[in-house]
């Protein structure tokens, strides 16, 4: 909402400056966000006379005026037609600025010698008129400053009025609010209405079908009006409040809209058929114009005001092309009417049509100020139009609409609610000053009623509010809840993520947050089959690009486009990880399904740029950080099953990982077709895995300590030759199944393959070392149950031992 | 013969003196104790030492021997370990070179600030809860006393996924699935990531937020202005002036908005804070007893109050960053700043 200050004078004394109001009405939760000065778009025009005008000897067109400024004479050559002496008119003097940057030099026309330029109003900026030299009021001083003559310098609050405060979308609501901060009374503006023998009602009528959308509709009727420009205190107050000027009827209800918060309308009575106003809801796809000569097809229940025929307005948003004021229009009715905000609401939005009546009625206009601003608009248009107002006006009331009174209001809870005692002096104080009634009905009891214009006042809650709201919130003594206990179940997930989160830091990745929405081609991009649960994404149905319209369902294809971002950026080596959600479609109706994820992604070199190694990360690299979680989480029986591919993976180069039965996620290196589909050129590793699984497993966790041994363990290696598809894990399940008891452990020390071995073999080294728990181990006996085992797993395997 | 040994004596420190080499040293030795060495030759000489003198002259030659003796192995030793030196010295590093260890990645900004908001609300006994980011209607607003049609729905530009399901335009629906579990009182936290149809400098379509709520017997606003201030004094540091300032909400009332004192120009007016001195921090306010209502709480027995606040707004302050967007392109060279 723009405020000018000049206009908001009208109706309030103000001695502050425009900075400490702006500041008291922030304080007062009507938030100032800017402060802007109105200035002239010139300088150096003053108020002149007319004294002689002369036909200028050789152009026809042109006069020669003598000017004066009250004390000297300047002689002007001027090519409009509406002067004559004794006329008082703006003169832009020599070395005046117009507007556009034109400076006046002194110059000699046709001969003739010309000391300025008499302006026109569209000339000066200060209106429309362009026709002839603005005329001004004889009664200014003639030389002074134009702009100070007609108070043309203004400065402009723009308001951030919250949705709740409709009252305050008018002049005259913010005057009330501004006299509540400052003290002062109200200026209103006096309302006389002069009527004319001529009843309304023997002119037309008003019949409202649907009364639940429009509870009340008022007009009246203003006969013998001339069309034309308004004055310029309207036009500058409309343009202060970013209105254009129209003409002097349209300006009327623009103004009395700003004044009061009643939007406003007028038709052209000679368009209305059958002369009469009938008020209803549309049918399905009812076509309209609307007075901005867009055409709209309207969905059923839009409110219409109709005339006795066809659609002339649609009701609270806008007027229709067919009845709107012309040039010539002459009769004039005026609708001012109470619409139900919820439906203004709807169809505003259907219509995408917010318009500054719809966003009034909306919010709920006052219920009793109906009346008030249209006889104020009555009189306006009468007053600048020449017309005679109708005697009379009709008002349709069939629904009663109710206006919160009588709410109590008790003391003690005002103390509650705030946490201090304000006095019961200061209550009522505060609460009159905003034209609320407050009756006392018993110890610290009272019943308020707000005025009617505040329909966000309906509760107790509601008083206290503009209690504390007017009392200041900065009075108000910080204090600190008394503590309670209260017992909340902790999330073990939150506090696992933290310990993987470090981990992963400490391991060298950096955490990324990506958008939960993407492209849908992001299934096609990483080759998801049709039948892959992760095409089943959730979809926005009004995203802000098609790009961003797509739940993600993994975090793969998002670390993917991380990566390539980064490439583009000059980024090759990177070690990102997320922590998030990902969401899966269920059926219409039901919430998708939301499940807690962590992924990551590695590409380029191990250390970036250290100097002392090139190494690039594989496989390896990546399992070794997810394995570090694991042994920090306690998690010690995960499994890698290679048989599980992702489609968007190396089927070489991947696996799933497994507790038990249940897959929680996969890792590997990135299918080189999807690269190619990306765009990226290295290698790339990611995995993902599901942290709601995982959490299980992080409850059930043990530590169980083993006591340390006493005795030296005794080591053997022995290598052998499998077949080359045959997996590390299989072998050391083989050894391990064996139980050994002096078997403490066995490892992988070496994996080699070489040409001299036979096609489709390679070479598994073991170390494995023997203790017992209550003595030295001779040579004899660890080899003794080396042999045993070593022997047994050729047995089993058919592997042949290496020497 | 006793000032020759007393000659001998400084001839061979003199020479001591000057050698550096481990067999300069065992040329002296036998140059002076051998078997054929001065001072040997000297004591062989003791016949001609008259009678009376003998014992001292033997006890000056002992003497000297022990000395010298002990002077040249302390020598010797002091030259080995000044080689050793020389030898470790020739084996020196550059240790201005970067140590080669993994280098750690860093905790994306946002996030960072969550933790430390979440610990310090951890202080004052409140603990984490969620909620789906994927919302009803009647969480996001029915149940927060923002009706269908109402006004307030503008404050919020929605992304919808079916008439009644949204992405959540806030983390408040997570205080009313809460109550409608837990009976106060109720001390609870709730962030997250939140959607608005929204996207420029300072908005992005998805953001994060953190939520709180307080409900108990009594509770006031001095309460809310206390437990926020102690927050934000925390969080932008002890000398950091706040004001409070009505404001709207439709799940509160009264409701404030919490600005502090610019970070960028202490008050005097920036392009930061729009030249107003003052940066908008949180929203908060006295809950509303239509919230109550729906779950069923006594609005007579119980009060709260409820705030939130945006992280991304907070780092931005915090780490000096102008374009809200950085936070979720990811470029590396950014995420490592923090």
């Amino acid at each position: 909402m723009l405020v000018s200050l000049k206009w908001l004078k009208d109706y309030v004394d103000i001695e502050l400056t425009a900075e400490e109001l702006a500041h008291q009405l922030t304080m007062a939760g009507l938030e100032v966000d800017e402060i802007k000065t109105i200035r002239p778009q010139f300088s150096g025009v003053v108020v002149a006379k007319i004294l002689a005008v002369k036909p200028h000897p050789s152009a026809d067109r042109l006069s020669l005026c003598d000017v004066t400024d009250g004390t000297e004479n300047y002689p002007v050559v001027c090519g409009a037609k509406n002067i004559a002496p004794g006329d008082i008119v703006p003169l832009a003097k020599v070395g005046a600025v117009i507007p556009g940057g034109y400076t006046i030099k002194s110059s000699v026309l046709r001969g003739e010698k010309s000391d300025g330029m008499l302006c026109s109003e569209a000339e000066l900026e200060i209106g429309d008129d362009a026709s002839g030299i603005m005329h001004l009021n004889a009664d200014l001083t003639l030389g002074s400053p134009l702009e100070v003559a007609l108070n043309i310098e203004d400065t402009v609050l723009d308001v951030n009025v919250t949705p709740n405060r409709s009252d305050c979308l008018s002049m005259i609501g913010m005057a009330r609010e501004v006299a509540a901060i400052t003290g002062k009374k109200m200026k209103l503006p006096s309302v006389k209405i002069k009527e004319s023998s001529e009843d309304i009602n023997s002119l037309t009528s008003v019949k409202i079908i649907d009364s639940d959308v429009c509870p009340r509709y008022t007009a009246r009727m203003i006969k013998n009006v001339e069309i034309k420009s308004s004055p310029v205190w309207m036009k500058t107050r409309l343009e202060a409040a970013g209105l254009r000027a129209i003409n002097n009827i349209v300006d009327v209800t623009n103004f009395v809209m700003l004044e009061m918060g009643q939007p406003l309308h007028a038709f052209d009575f000679r368009f209305l058929e059958e002369g009469r106003i009938v008020v209803r809801k549309s049918k399905e796809n009812e076509e309209f114009i609307s007075l901005d000569e867009k055409k709209h097809t309207l969905p059923a229940d839009t409110l219409l005001i109709c005339d006795g025929v066809k659609p002339v307005a649609i009701g609270g948003i806008m007027g229709g092309l067919n009845s709107e004021v012309k040039e010539d229009t002459q009769v004039v009715l005026l609708e001012s009417a109470y619409f139900n905000p919820s439906s203004i609401r709807r169809s505003a939005r259907k219509l995408a049509m917010p318009t500054d009546a719809a966003f009034r009625f909306e919010r709920g206009i006052d219920p009793e100020g109906v009346v008030k601003a249209l006889n104020r608009a009555a009189q306006l248009i009468a007053d600048l139009s020449g017309g005679s107002i109708c005697k009379n006006y009709i008002d349709e009331y069939p629904n009663k609409i109710i206006s919160a009174e009588n709410i109590p209001l008790r003391l003690e809870r005002i103390r509650e609610v705030i946490g201090i005692e304000i006095g019961t002096k200061d209550v009522v104080k505060i609460l009159r000053s905003i034209g609320m009634t407050v009756k006392q009905e018993g110890r610290g009891r009272y019943l308020v009623t707000p005025p009617t214009c505040r329909v966000d006042i309906l509760r107790e809650i509601d008083l206290i509010e503009e209690v504390i709201r007017l009392y200041g919130y900065d009075r108000v003594p910080v204090t600190l809840p008394a503590v309670s206990v209260n017992e909340m179940e902790v999330i073990p997930r939150l506090e696992m993520e933290e310990r993987i989160r470090q981990l992963l830091i400490g391991s060298g990745y950096t955490e990324i947050v990506n958008y939960s929405f993407g492209s849908p081609l992001f299934a096609d991009a990483i080759n998801l089959p049709e039948n892959d649960e992760r095409r089943r994404s959730v979809r926005i149905k009004n995203p802000l690009g098609e790009d961003l319209s797509s739940m993600r369902t993994t975090m793969i294809y998002g670390l993917l486009e991380t990566a390539k971002r980064n490439a583009n950026n000059g980024s090759f080596d990177l070690k990102i990880f997320e922590i998030g959600r990902i969401f899966l479609d269920r059926r219409q109706d039901r919430l998708p399904e939301e499940k807690n994820v962590f992924a990551g992604l590695l590409t380029g070199k191990i250390t970036d740029d250290f100097w002392g190694s090139n190494k690039t990360v594989d496989f390896y690299t990546l399992k070794g950080s997810l394995e570090n979680i694991f042994v920090d989480l306690k998690i010690n029986n995960c499994r890698y099953v290679s048989t599980v591919v992702e489609p968007f993976l190396h089927p070489g180069k991947s696996c799933g990982i497994f507790l038990d039965d249940k897959q929680i996620g996969f890792l590997g290196e990135i299918h080189p077709d999807v690269e190619e589909k990306i765009g990226l050129k290295t290698c790339i590793y990611v995995f993902e895995i599901n942290l709601d699984f995982l959490v299980e497993a992080y409850l059930g966790r043990k530590i169980s300590c083993q006591e340390i041994s006493k005795y030296p363990a005794v080591t053997r290696d022995a290598a052998f030759i499998i077949p080359y598809t045959m997996e590390a894990d299989r072998m050391l399940n083989i050894v391990l199944g064996q139980k050994e008891d002096l078997l403490e452990n066995v490892s992988i020390f070496d994996v080699y393959s070489d040409k001299g071995f036979e096609e489709g073999t390679k070479s598994l080294g073991l170390r494995f070392s023997y203790r017992a728990s209550d003595r030295t181990l001779t040579d004899l006996e660890a080899n003794t149950v080396h042999d045993r085992i070593v022997q047994k797993t050729v047995t089993l395997t058919g592997a042949k031992i290496r020497y | 013969m006793i000032s020759e040994l007393q000659q001998l004596e400084k001839d061979a420190l003199a020479e001591l003196k000057t050698a550096k080499t481990e067999d300069q040293f065992s040329s002296i030795r036998i140059k002076y104790l051998g078997r054929k060495g001065l001072l040997t030759g000297l004591l062989r000489n003791i016949a001609q030492v008259p009678e009376a003198e003998k014992p001292l002259f033997g006890k000056l030659c002992n003497e000297l021997k022990n000395k010298l003796n002990a002077e040249i192995d302390n020598a010797l030793r002091e030259q080995a370990s000044r080689n050793k030196e020389d030898i470790l010295l020739k084996e020196k590093i550059d240790v201005t070179l970067p140590g080669n260890l993994i280098k750690c990645g860093r905790i994306h900004p946002v996030i960072q600030v969550r933790r430390e908001i979440c610990s310090i609300f951890a202080a004052f006994g409140f603990s984490v809860v969620e909620g789906p980011e994927i919302e009803l209607d009647y969480y996001n607003f029915e149940a927060l006393n923002i009706p269908k049609d109402h006004p307030a729905r503008d404050m919020q530009d929605t992304f919808y996924v079916e008439d009644n399901i949204v992405l959540r335009t806030h983390t408040s629906p997570v205080q009313v699935r809460v109550m409608e579990k837990v009976r106060p009182p109720l001390r609870i936290l709730s962030p997250g990531k939140v959607y608005r149809r929204d996207s420029d400098v300072s908005h992005t379509p998805m953001f994060h937020q953190i939520e709180g709520l307080l409900v108990d017997k009594g509770v006031s606003f001095g309460d809310l202005k206390g437990i926020l201030t102690a927050f934000l004094k925390k969080i932008f540091g002890e000398g950091t002036t706040l004001r409070f300032r009505p404001s709207f909400f439709p799940f509160t009332e009264p409701s404030a908005e919490v600005d502090i004192r610019c970070v960028m120009c202490g008050g005097k007016g920036c392009r930061v804070c729009g030249q107003s001195g003052w940066l908008e921090i949180l929203g908060s306010g006295m809950v509303d007893p239509a919230v109550f209502k729906n779950v069923d709480y006594d609005t007579e027995e119980y009060s709260g109050f409820a705030f939130g606040l945006g992280l991304e707004r907070i780092a931005m302050l915090k780490y000096g960053i102008s374009d809200i967007r950085l936070f979720f392109e990811n470029d590396i060279r950014f995420l490592k700043q923090f």
